[in-house]
C-alpha cells in the first residue's frame, strides 16, 4: 500500500461522521481554551483526556490533537483584540496584533493571523505525513540503549531551555521520573511504593495528575486574577485584508512555516520560542524594522504561522519515536497508551488506522478552523464576558468525573486534588511542572531501556558509545551536560564574587 | 485599609502589589480588615435571620489573602521537596538494588531520590542567598473556597453518590466564588448534572456511584 493510498484510507477515517464530529469538538474547545486567557491548549487536553475514554482510539487522539491546534488559533484572538495572550504562544502576537486593533485593523490582523495559521499548520502536516514514516523504519532497527540517550537528549534540553531556573526544573524532571517508578516493575514485577495498596501497582493516574499538575493549579491561578477585560469588537465586513496585507505577509508566512517546522522537532517550548525567532526574523529583513511594533502585519502573520507550523512537527517524535517532546503530545502519549495504541515505530505496521487517520483529520481540522475562526470571531470575543468564576465549577465537575471514570476509584480523585494543590504552590514559587509531566510519561521507558541495554550488553556501559548514532547523540547530551555545568558553576561563582563585592 | 464586606469582589479586593514594605523588609498586607466594618444587614435588629444574616455575611468576608516571602516560602518548599526525595530515597533501600552493571528495581529509584536530595539542597542555598524583598500572594479566597471545597469531594463523592457531591459542591462554588443567588446556583447546578448525566451515563455509559439514594435516572 503506497503512502497515497494510506492517505486517502485515513480519508475515509477522518471523515467519518464520528471523526467529523469530535474533530469540530477538539477544535471548538481548542479555539475557546485557547481565547480564555489562562487556560492553554495543555489544560484544555486534559481537562478533556478522560472524555477520550470511551472512544475508539483513533476518533479520541482526533479530538485531544484538535483541541491542540485549535487553541493556537484560538490564542491569537485574544492577543489582537484584548492584548491579553490566549496561552503562551500568542504572546508575541500582542506586540503588533493589538496595535493593529487599536488603529482599527483588528479585522485585517485577525484575517492574515488565520490564513497564516492555516498555511503554516498545513505545511507542518506534509512534513509530518513524509519525515515519520521513513524516521519510523529506521528507529526500528535501533536498540534500547539509542532509545535511552534520546529520552535523556529530551530532558536535557527541556531543562536548559526552559523559561525559568534550570535546577528548579531538572529536579521536576527528577521528580516526574521518580513517580514514573510508583508501582510494578516492568522487569521484574516487583511492586514499588505502592505501600499495599492494590489502587497504586499500576502507577499513579496520569489523567488525574496531569489534571491536577495543569488543569486544577491553572484554575486555581486563574482565581486570583482580577482585572476587567475590554475588547476591540471588528465587524465581519471589516476582516477582508488588502491587497498590500497580503503582500506584505505573504514572505513572513513562507519564512514562518519552516521556522515553525523546524523548531517543532526540538524538545521543550518549542511553539513559544519558534515565535520569537520568527518575528526576530521578521524585523531583520523588513525594509522598514521601525514599523515593527507599532502594528507592522508581518509581526503579526510570522509569529502565528511559526505555532501553528509546530503542532505537525511536534507530533513526528512522538508518532516516529515514541518521544513526546512538549507537553501536550505528552497528554497525546497518554491517551494512545491508555487505549492500548504504543507511539513509536511500529505505530504505522500495527495501527496504520490511527496514524493516517490523525494526519487526514489534521487536514480536516485546519479547514475547519479556519471556517471557525473567521466569521465566528465576535462570539469568541464574547466568551471573554463570561465571569470566569461561573466556569470553574463546569470545568471542575467534567474534570472530577472524568478522573473518577478512568479507575472507578476515589484515590484518583485524591491524586487530583493533591495534586493540583501541589502544582499550584510550585508554579507560585517559580516551579515548572511541565516538565515533571513529560518526565512521568518517559519514565518508564528510561528505566525498561536502560536496564535492558544494560543486561543485553553483559552490564557493559560501553553499549551507550557502540556505533555512529548512538555516539554522536551521547556526544550531544554530554556536551549540553558539560555546558550547562560550567554555566552554573561560573554563574555561581561570580554571583558570590558579586555578593563578597557589594558587603 | 478596609473595603466593606459587601463590596468585597476580587475585582474589588485591594492588590497586595500596591502594599509597602514593613519595617522587617516583608510586604506588609493590605487586607480589608473585615472585623471592624460594621456589616450592613437588611433584617430588623434582635432577630434570628440578623443574626443569621450577620455570621453569613462575616463568613463571605473572611480573607486569608496574604504575602509570603518569596524567599521563606521558597525554603519551605525546597525543604518538602527535599523531604519527598528522601523519603523514596530510604524506601528504595527495602528493594533490590542489584549493582552498577545490572541495577535491580530500587536503582533507579534510589539514584533519583538522591538527585531530587542534592537538587533541593541547590535550590535551598540559592533561595537562602536571594533577597527577602519579593513576596509571593497566597491564601486567595476564592482559591481556599476551592480548595476545601475539592478536598471534601473525594470524601464523600462515594458515600453519599456522585450527582449529589457534584451537586453541592457546584453549588457551593456558584455561591461563595460566582456570587450566584442560592436559589440560581441550585437551578445551576441542577441542570448541569443532567447535562452531565445525559452525557456521561446516557452516551458514553459510564455509571457512576449514586450513594444510598437511588432515585430516578441517577
Amino acid at each position: 500500500m503506497t503512502g497515497f493510498h494510506q492517505l486517502m484510507a485515513g480519508f475515509s477515517v477522518a471523515l467519518s461522521w464520528k471523526a467529523l464530529l469530535y474533530c469540530f469538538i477538539g477544535c471548538l474547545w481548542g479555539t475557546i481554551v485557547g481565547v480564555l486567557p489562562g487556560l492553554g491548549p495543555l489544560a484544555g487536553m486534559t481537562l478533556l483526556l478522560p472524555l477520550t475514554f470511551g472512544l475508539d482510539p483513533t476518533i479520541g487522539i482526533i479530538m485531544l490533537t484538535g483541541i491542540f491546534y485549535g487553541a493556537m488559533y484560538g490564542g491569537s484572538t485574544t492577543s489582537i483584540l484584548v492584548r491579553i495572550p490566549g496561552e503562551a504562544a500568542s504572546v508575541v502576537t500582542c506586540i503588533d496584533g493589538y496595535e493593529m486593533a487599536r488603529k482599527g485593523r483588528a479585522g485585517p490582523a485577525l484575517m492574515i493571523s488565520a490564513l497564516g495559521s492555516f498555511v503554516g499548520g498545513t505545511i507542518s502536516i506534509l512534513g509530518l505525513m513524509f519525515i515519520a514514516p521513513p524516521l519510523a523504519k529506521v528507529m526500528i532497527a535501533i536498540g534500547p540503549s539509542v532509545e535511552v540517550v534520546l529520552i535523556l537528549l529530551a530532558l536535557g534540553v527541556i531543562a536548559v531551555v526552559s523559561a525559568g531556573s534550570r535546577i528548579k526544573t531538572a529536579t521536576m524532571i527528577a521528580l516526574g521520573l521518580l513517580l514514573g517508578t510508583i508501582g510494578l516493575d516492568n522487569l521484574t514485577a516487583a511492586p514499588r511504593f505502592t505501600f499495599g495498596q492494590a489502587g497504586l501497582t499500576g502507577g499513579l493516574s496520569f489523567a488525574a495528575l496531569a489534571i491536577g499538575l495543569f488543569g486544577l493549579s491553572e484554575i486555581l491561578m486563574n482565581l486570583e486574577r482580577t482585572e476587567t477585560i475590554k475588547a476591540i469588537r471588528p465587524k465581519l465586513k471589516e476582516l477582508v485584508p488588502r491587497w498590500q496585507d497580503l503582500k506584505d505577509s505573504a514572505p513572513a508566512v513562507g519564512r514562518a512555516s519552516v521556522i515553525g517546522f523546524i523548531f517543532g522537532i526540538i524538545p521543550g517550548v518549542s511553539h513559544v520560542v519558534s515565535t520569537f525567532v520568527s518575528y526576530a526574523v521578521e524585523k531583520r529583513l523588513s525594509k522598514h524594522p521601525e514599523e515593527f511594533g507599532h502594528g507592522a502585519i508581518a509581526g503579526v502573520a510570522g509569529p502565528e504561522t511559526a505555532n501553528n507550523a509546530v503542532t505537525g512537527t511536534a507530533m513526528i517524535p512522538l508518532l516516529a519515536l515514541g518521544i513526546p517532546s512538549i507537553p501536550a503530545t505528552a497528554v497525546l502519549l497518554s491517551a494512545l497508551t491508555i487505549h492500548g495504541v504504543q507511539p513509536g515505530p511500529l505505530l504505522l505496521t500495527d495501527h496504520p488506522e490511527v496514524f493516517w487517520g490523525l494526519v487526514a483529520s489534521m487536514y480536516i481540522g485546519n479547514l475547519i478552523l479556519l471556517i471557525l475562526n473567521l466569521p465566528l470571531v465576535g462570539i469568541f470575543v464574547n466568551l471573554l464576558r463570561i465571569p470566569y468564576t461561573w466556569l470553574v465549577p463546569i470545568i471542575l465537575i467534567i474534570s472530577i468525573i472524568g478522573v473518577y471514570s478512568v479507575n472507578f476509584s476515589a484515590t484518583d480523585i485524591w491524586i487530583m486534588v493533591l495534586s493540583g494543590l501541589a502544582g499550584y504552590v510550585l508554579r507560585k514559587f517559580g516551579y515548572e511542572v511541565a516538565p515533571l509531566l513529560l518526565a512521568l510519561v518517559l519514565g518508564d521507558r528510561l528505566e525498561e531501556n536502560f536496564r535492558l541495554a544494560l543486561t543485553m550488553s553483559g552490564g557493559s556501559y560501553a553499549t551507550f558509545l557502540d556505533h555512529g548514532a548512538v555516539i554522536v547523540l551521547t556526544s550531544t547530551l554530554g556536551l549540553l551536560l558539560a555546558v550547562q555545568a560550567l554555566a552554573w558553576a561560573f554563574g555561581y561563582r561570580k554571583s558570590f564574587a558579586d555578593e563578597a563585592e557589594s558587603a | 485599609m478596609s473595603v466593606r464586606s459587601e463590596q468585597w469582589s476580587p475585582t474589588t479586593a485591594p492588590s497586595l502589589r500596591d502594599s509597602s514594605l514593613g519595617a522587617s523588609g516583608l510586604p506588609v498586607s493590605s487586607l480589608p480588615e473585615t472585623s471592624l466594618v460594621p456589616l450592613p444587614v437588611a433584617a430588623p435588629k434582635g432577630t434570628a435571620a440578623r443574626a443569621l444574616a450577620l455570621l453569613w455575611a462575616r463568613l463571605r468576608a473572611i480573607s486569608l489573602h496574604h504575602a509570603v516571602s518569596e524567599r521563606h516560602g521558597g525554603l519551605v518548599v525546597a525543604g518538602m521537596l527535599a523531604a519527598t526525595g528522601a523519603f523514596f530515597l530510604w524506601q528504595s533501600l527495602f528493594l533490590d538494588l542489584g549493582n552498577l552493571d545490572l541495577p535491580g528495581p530500587g536503582f533507579f529509584p534510589l539514584c533519583l531520590g538522591l538527585g531530587i536530595v542534592l537538587g533541593s539542597i541547590v535550590i535551598g542555598v540559592e533561595q537562602w542567598r536571594s533577597s527577602d524583598r519579593e513576596s509571593v500572594e497566597l491564601g486567595h479566597r476564592d482559591v481556599l473556597v476551592a480548595m476545601a471545597a475539592l478536598l471534601i469531594v473525594p470524601l464523600i463523592f462515594e458515600p453519599l453518590g456522585a450527582y449529589l457531591t457534584l451537586g453541592l459542591f457546584g453549588t457551593m462554588l456558584l455561591v461563595l466564588i460566582a456570587r450566584v443567588p442560592l436559589l440560581l446556583a441550585l437551578a445551576a447546578t441542577a441542570a448541569g448534572l443532567v447535562a452531565c448525566w445525559y452525557f456521561f451515563q446516557v452516551l458514553l455509559g459510564l455509571q457512576l456511584p449514586h450513594g444510598p439514594f437511588e432515585m430516578g435516572p441517577f
